[in-house]
């Protein structure tokens, strides 16, 4: 997310707009909530497992009201079913209480990832209890599944996942590799597309200028990870968006345990909005192609979120849900004093 | 009629046909059938809030429910009557969404053996999930029937540091005991010497104790510039009836 090309030379900037442009962006980095004021957004794939109650008080500053959490791994492997349905436990349970302390509704996707396929095993056990987690309120879809070296044992649990997705009749959220991307991309789509899965039902995420073409061309959903040095930095989204226009395209910010940034969707709406995209595709991308594609699932309700939390029934509980959305207490970070 | 035959004459004077049905047909299931309906009640169940307490079970209030969670609370009850259905309660509790686990908690007093969950009960004292403590804290006889003065001493104790309002929980006063009454007057110096303060109504749980400190405790709040304070200190010298403290019964925080 720098302006500067020569800063991370691992992300090359692909900026093509004007100096004008480049010099307003620059002007603007760290400011950029002027831009977006009164935008709503809805973050598609974000690990809020992996990051801290500080990010969530800032992504509620920023305008985020809902976010997918895809179930994905956690930087350490697993050992035992137990630790796979905690995790998935703390998904519907801990970490969706937490969000709603911030009045920001939580959902996720549930699914074996690829890396983690590689542990047959294990993953056998895993495949027996997902059914029960997918059929959980508020679980949005499959997911993040598919391919991360494309091995045999990653193909096998992609295609059971498939099938899952398409008996239960959810949306599929599907991880493209890092490595040998392009041919990683076009090898989920065709399997998708193998087991009778309508494209509109199937995300493919972490897009780059490389992929999008095939997967909006095949009907595919095209998500875009805006992340720093490995995936997509927000002046090439720009770009996409100009080209490739706003239909089915979606951005997330897919922060994690890895240098990330949880604001990057109303940070690339910011400069859109700066490089002239109009608000109505800035709204397409970053709020409602994302919730199009999951309420597909029957589970999202926007009424739940687009004004607040607290017309949520289910966390009215005795009328007194002590932290419902925005009533969190908020601690003053500038100040010396911590009382 | 039994608590199942009353819950479902509930519940069918709220949800429309189409959900009974449903209801109707996986009740007859077998547990593993029982335990995924209960985990699918959202997809299939609307969540209307409940029209009218129950009126089944004295404290066990559900006027701020809703009829998907009695429909949960149905099906549990179907669950915990049937051989295998300690296991797969078990397995939902472990496997459980946040609004799973408030109707396992909201089921509790109700199904069949309610102290062997126990275990479970105490467990959601310790949840940091806001919906989750409520469940079994407020509006519910579980915990007053099948505590320890151990168990609901904690009970009561979070539910102050949490700033939750102790008068929602069902056997407050039944249940008052020596050892509370200290450690709660503990607590109190704590924040008092924090700069913080305790919900007046938390005195009424020193009521007929005493503590070491009781004498200087009560001054302290009879000169207190907080009327409520002062409110609480005249109920406790004055031996005022229970219904006394009504006045003081509210949310408090402790600034």
């Amino acid at each position: 997310m720098c302006q500067n090309p020569n800063e991370h030379p691992l992300n090359p900037s692909h900026f093509e707009g004007s100096t004008e442009e480049k010099q307003t962006a620059q002007e603007v980095e760290g400011g950029f909530a002027a831009y977006t004021q009164g935008m709503k957004f809805f973050d598609p794939h974000v690990h809020m497992t992996s990051r801290t109650t500080d990010d969530y008080q800032a992504l509620a500053d920023a305008g985020v009201v809902a976010i997918i959490e895809p179930a994905f791994w956690l930087g350490q492997p697993r050992t035992g079913l137990a630790s796979f349905k905690d995790y998935f436990a703390s998904l519907v349970g801990w970490e969706r209480f937490r969000s709603s302390q911030f009045g920001i509704k939580h959902y996720c996707t549930i699914g074996l990832n690829s890396r983690e396929a590689n542990n047959e095993a294990l993953a056998e056990q895993v495949m027996d209890i997902l059914p029960l987690f997918l059929q959980k309120e508020g679980v949005v879809g499959v997911g993040e599944i598919g391919f991360d070296d494309q091995t045999a044992a990653e193909e096998k649990y992609y295609r059971a996942q498939l099938e899952l997705a398409k008996e239960m009749n959810l949306p599929v959220q599907v991880h493209t590799p890092h490595r040998d991307k392009k041919k990683g991309t076009e090898r989920s789509m065709a399997i998708a597309l193998e087991h009778d899965l309508a494209p509109h039902m199937v995300v493919i995420d972490h897009n780059n200028e490389e992929t999008v073409k095939s997967v909006l061309d095949q009907g595919f959903y095209a998500a875009f990870t805006i992340y720093p040095f490995t995936k997509m930095g927000n002046e090439r989204m720009v770009e996409i968006v100009k080209q490739y226009g706003s239909e089915r395209i979606m951005v997330n910010s897919a922060a994690d345990w890895g240098i990330s940034d949880p604001l990057a969707i109303p940070k690339t709406a910011a400069l859109m909005k700066i490089k002239g995209i109009s608000e109505a595709d800035i709204q397409k991308v970053t709020y409602q192609n994302a919730l199009d594609s999951f309420a597909q699932s029957g589970q999202i309700n926007e009424a739940d979120f687009i004004h607040g939390l607290e017309i949520d029934q289910s966390l009215k509980f005795n009328g007194n849900t002590v932290l419902r959305g925005g009533q969190a207490p908020r601690v003053d970070k500038n100040s010396i004093f911590i009382r | 009629m039994t608590t199942a035959e009353l819950i479902y004459q509930s519940i069918a004077s709220q949800a429309n046909p189409t959900e009974l049905a449903w209801i109707e047909e996986k009740r007859e299931a077998d547990t593993k059938g029982l335990a995924l309906a209960f985990v699918m009640v959202p997809r299939k169940v609307s969540k209307t809030p409940i029209q009218k307490d129950l009126g089944l079970l004295t404290g066990w209030d559900w006027q701020n429910g809703t009829v998907d969670q009695l429909v949960r609370v149905y099906f549990l009850i179907q669950l915990a009557d049937k051989e295998e259905g300690k296991s797969q309660i078990e397995t939902l509790f472990d496997t459980a969404e946040m609004n799973e686990l408030v109707a396992l908690y909201r089921a509790l007093p109700v199904l069949n053996k309610p102290e062997i969950w126990l275990h479970r009960a105490t467990d959601a004292v310790r949840s940091n999930m806001g919906p989750v403590f409520d469940a079994i804290a407020f509006g519910n006889p579980y915990p007053k029937t099948y505590f320890s003065e151990l168990a609901w001493n904690q009970l009561v104790l979070k539910c102050i540091f949490n700033d939750k309002p102790i008068h929602l929980i069902e056997g407050l006063d039944e249940r008052a005991n020596q050892a509370l009454a200290n450690t709660l007057a503990d607590f109190a110096h704590e924040r008092w010497a924090a700069g913080r303060r305790v919900p007046s109504q938390v005195w009424r749980l020193i009521r007929e104790f005493d503590t070491k400190t009781k004498k200087q405790d009560l001054e302290r709040l009879a000169t207190s510039q907080d009327s409520n304070d002062q409110k609480a200190a005249e109920l406790v010298l004055n031996n005022s009836p229970l219904e006394a403290w009504k006045a003081l019964e509210k949310e408090e925080t402790a600034y």
